[in-house]
């Protein structure tokens, strides 16, 4: 329990990764394999002949679906694997699941190539901006993102987490709501003097071959949301597993994909969060307690979204079911990122990451040393959470589970505290509020409905929302807060601010300015926006 | 032989369920070490072999009792909080600075936990280090299981690790068996409500209600119960078990403390705050939580008023006469 103890040291080794793949690689084939095999002595839905089975279904089932010229030869392949199942011997199983494992492995690995980090942080900006920008646009577009990393601010638990950086290794958990957010974390990290962390990034993302080869380059491991077998998820986990046993800086979105609404996360699916925990109980495991892992949360706070408009239509979509991976959205349409880029990151401190304060795998504070401590304060030995009555570690992928979701219950509470307001969020709400006044409901459905020309507000309103919006959130630190570099702005300004870019980055007019009223032109846009405060109750409630 | 820590449980106070579960468990061969703050208690126990709170339940070798916290902690893995709902924010922080992760605590409170009507659970939880937190609930009363009568009790938590420890060790068939839920809210409001409506069946059997008002009454309180349940994210089905029903049916006599303070009211007897019990503390606390979820539960909200001085039993037995009349 003394907190004097020395708090092991785990070095940022991304630079060493490429050496240290092939390695890694073995590892994680060594301990899936050695767990399948010990699970299928149980039989059923254990056995590898199930296990194989579900691989090849799953993939037959995806292959036929694909429009790929080669799905035909690959069902082949899986259905032959499906074939030989009958006859195959245990031996056979097992060689036949090693290679699965080998192949899905490799599918997975991520790259860390320290002469392209170098490059893309020496010139981040323009870099990024070749990225995004595809050669019609180049010149242009480079010159836009001169300046991208001005226009990206980091703060918050900065030191804090760069001390816990130092002294074992972190899970940056930050919100989801773009694309966008893989690079503008990569660039907080930067400028909040963090070091690069390695992340598993959905494989539609790698379709650009200029954003695969930097993503595949800089730490990203690629996540196949398509492949649902239990196997997949399996090495994947234990890639994560063994990436964070061995010290290496990781992300995970908690939310799982992009959030359509725009509302902060309050139902995090976890995921790969899980393997903190996993990671963790093998350090003490090995004997190296003093491993630590820090689940670092944080917000990416955007003026405008990208994909705001495909994100929100796909949240109110008439099936009510939105779409798991979207894939011909704003994000695949090269001029709506060049306008992106040339329209909104110009705008200075258009996207601001927030870190909050960092939690040890269970969900508890730590202190400034990095040592953990219960809800009353008082240190405690994050170790003994993973023994059982003996001392000894003990194996229970339940409480495991209910451990990382009390982890998550954390973040989802303080996502909230960590928001960053934009003039576009809070000009949103109070017009929201106002049309949500005059239909008598807040029902989305309800107020979609009302007609066009019925939604105009006069400005000097507005601005009087604006400002007692304001007034309240200052009032209380859990809402969030406004961006700190706007803060002295007038609400007459911020407003102004506000309808410029609600009025001209998306395909449609989300408000625009008529003489002295506003009129709310998209009402589901502005419900998108508007969403990112939907924590902070209606004034008077 | 010694016995060791992983097989050891140890009680958080020496009341009346805390010494009786303590005699159930000690009487079939567990080892059981009870902690109190009362040396004098400890010494009774120690020396007599009988706890003076409820001196009817023998206390056999097996069980110890201290006054050290720190010796609970270190012999007794799960521990099961026998406190009121007044002292256990004020003993769960006390007792924490002797647990760590690895320890599984249950508590055996029937009521919410003043001042903001928190489930148990959720004040323990910011007083332990520990997140392995449970329930155990049931109609079981301490004079029942003193002179070992049958019993049945069920333990709920989100871990499937504290159900079956504590089911493991808890255990002591015939006297007490111990079935297992994750719906921890689900029987921790089930078991506060059940002291509450013990009150009221005070209450209606005091006013001289026949049977047929009795069984609309006890109806009635399962079906706004569980509307409770459902509004604070329990399980439906959770107030008709052990934990609801049956410990409100086991409470429903002269034997219960909550029953009698209805008979009480029903007399006519006023009754300061200090005498009041976990059931009417309940009473008070669920009426306010049902206000803050907007449940409607006029049988809770009566209690409630009588206990506060804001109504007359009889006027409250005719509203909530009238009110379910017309709702069903």
């Amino acid at each position: 329990m003394a907190s004097d103890r020395p708090v092991q040291e785990a070095e940022n080794r991304l630079e060493r990764f490429n050496s240290d793949r092939e390695r890694l690689l073995a590892e994680v084939e060594r301990r899936v394999v050695a767990r399948r095999v010990a699970q299928a002595k149980a039989g059923g839905d254990h056995s590898l002949e199930y296990v194989l089975n579900d691989v090849a279904f799953h993939e037959i089932r995806r292959h036929e679906a694909s429009k790929n010229g080669h799905s035909g030869e690959a069902t082949a392949r899986w259905r032959d694997l499906s074939r030989r199942l009958l006859a195959m011997s245990d031996e056979d199983k097992q060689s036949e699941l090693r290679s699965l494992v080998g192949f899905y492995g490799k599918d997975v690995v991520g790259n860390f190539d320290p002469r392209v980090y170098k490059f893309a942080t020496g010139i981040g900006p323009s870099l990024l901006g070749f990225v995004f920008n595809p050669i019609s646009s180049l010149s242009a577009g480079v010159a836009a993102m001169r300046n991208l990393d001005a226009r990206i601010t980091a703060d918050g638990e900065v030191e804090l987490a760069r001390a816990c950086a130092e002294r074992g290794t972190i899970v940056v958990t930050p919100t989801h709501s773009s694309n966008m957010d893989s690079p503008a974390i990569g660039l907080g990290l930067l400028r909040a003097g963090l070091p690069p962390v390695t992340y598993g990034a959905g494989k539609n993302l790698f379709s650009n071959p200029f954003i695969s080869f930097f993503m595949r380059n800089l730490g990203a491991y690629r996540v196949d949301r398509r492949l649902k077998f239990e196997l997949y998820k399996d090495v994947l986990k234990e890639y994560s597993t063994v990436l964070l046993e061995h010290g290496y800086h990781s992300l995970f979105f908690p939310g799982g994909t992009r959030c359509r609404s725009n509302l902060v996360e309050k139902h995090l699916k976890l995921g790969l969060l899980g393997t903190t925990v996993t990671a963790y109980k093998n350090n003490v495991r090995e004997g190296a307690p003093n491993k630590r892992l820090y689940i670092v949360p944080a917000t990416i706070n955007y003026r405008l979204t990208l994909e705001a408009e495909t994100l929100i239509d796909d949240y109110l979509a008439e099936t009510g079911k939105s779409r798991y991976i979207i894939t011909d959205d704003e994000f695949s349409r090269v001029g709506r990122m060049v306008e992106f880029f040339r329209k909104i990151l110009a705008h200075e401190g258009s996207v601001i990451v927030r870190f909050g304060r960092p939690y040890d795998p269970f969900g508890n504070d730590i202190t400034d040393d990095g040592e953990s401590i219960d809800r009353a304060g008082r240190v405690v030995d994050p170790a003994s959470f993973v023994r059982g009555a003996d001392g000894e570690v003990s194996d229970d992928d339940q409480r495991d589970a209910e451990y990382t979701r009390a982890l998550g219950r954390r973040l989802a509470g303080i996502y909230p505290r960590l928001t960053v307001f934009h003039s576009t969020h809070l000009l949103a709400r109070v017009l929201y509020d106002e049309l949500a006044r005059r239909a008598g409901t807040r029902d989305i459905y309800r107020l979609l409905r009302l007609a066009q020309g019925e939604c105009t507000i006069p400005i000097a309103d507005a601005i009087a929302g604006v400002d007692r919006l304001r007034a309240r959130i200052a009032a209380t630190p859990a809402f969030g807060a406004e961006h700190p570099g706007f803060v002295t702005q007038s609400s007459q300004d911020k407003v102004a601010d506000a309808v410029k870019g609600l009025s001209t980055f998306h395909t449609r007019t989300i408000v625009e300015r008529r003489d002295d009223t506003l009129c709310v032109a998209d009402a589901k846009l502005l419900y998108y926006y508007q969403n990112r405060t939907a924590h902070i109750p209606p004034e008077g409630a | 032989m010694t016995t060791t820590r992983a097989e050891t449980v140890g009680i958080v106070g020496a009341g009346r369920f805390g010494t009786a579960l303590g005699s159930v468990l000690a009487r079939a061969g567990r080892r059981v070490l009870v902690w109190s703050r009362d040396a004098a208690i400890v010494r009774a126990i120690e020396t007599t072999r009988s706890c003076p709170r409820l001196p009817e339940a023998p206390l056999p070798a097996p069980l110890e009792a201290t006054t050290d916290p720190r010796r609970l902690a270190s012999e007794a893995r799960l521990l099961v909080m026998a406190v009121s709902s007044t002292n256990v924010r004020e003993r769960a922080r006390e007792l924490g600075g002797f647990l760590d992760g690895s320890h599984i605590v249950v508590h055996a409170v029937g009521a919410l936990a003043a001042p903001n009507n928190d489930r148990v659970s959720e004040v323990m939880q910011e007083g332990l280090p520990t997140l392995k937190i449970g329930v155990i609930a049931g109609p079981a009363l301490p004079a029942d299981l003193a002179l070992g009568e049958f019993a049945s009790m069920v333990v709920a938590s989100a871990f499937d690790e504290v159900v079956a420890e504590a089911r493991r060790l808890l255990n002591a068939p015939p006297a007490l068996r111990v079935y297992g839920s994750h719906d921890l809210a689900g029987v921790e409001l089930a078991s506060a409500l059940a002291g509450a409506y013990s009150v009221a069946l005070g209450l209606c059997d005091g006013l001289g209600m026949g049977a047929g008002p009795r069984a609309v009454l006890i109806t009635r309180v399962v079906a706004e119960a569980t509307r409770l349940a459902m509004a604070g994210g329990a399980n439906v089905r959770t107030f008709s078990g052990l934990s609801g029903l049956g410990n409100l049916l086991v409470r429903a006599t002269d034997r219960s403390a909550d029953y009698q303070l209805g008979r009480r009211l029903a007399d006519g007897v006023v009754t300061a705050d200090n005498q009041r019990t976990e059931g009417a503390r309940a009473a008070i606390a669920g009426a306010e939580l049902a206000r803050t979820l907007r449940v409607r539960m006029p049988v809770l909200a009566g209690v409630a008023a009588v206990l506060d001085g804001k109504a007359e039993p009889r006027d409250v037995a005719q509203l909530v006469g009238d009110s379910v009349a017309s709702e069903e």
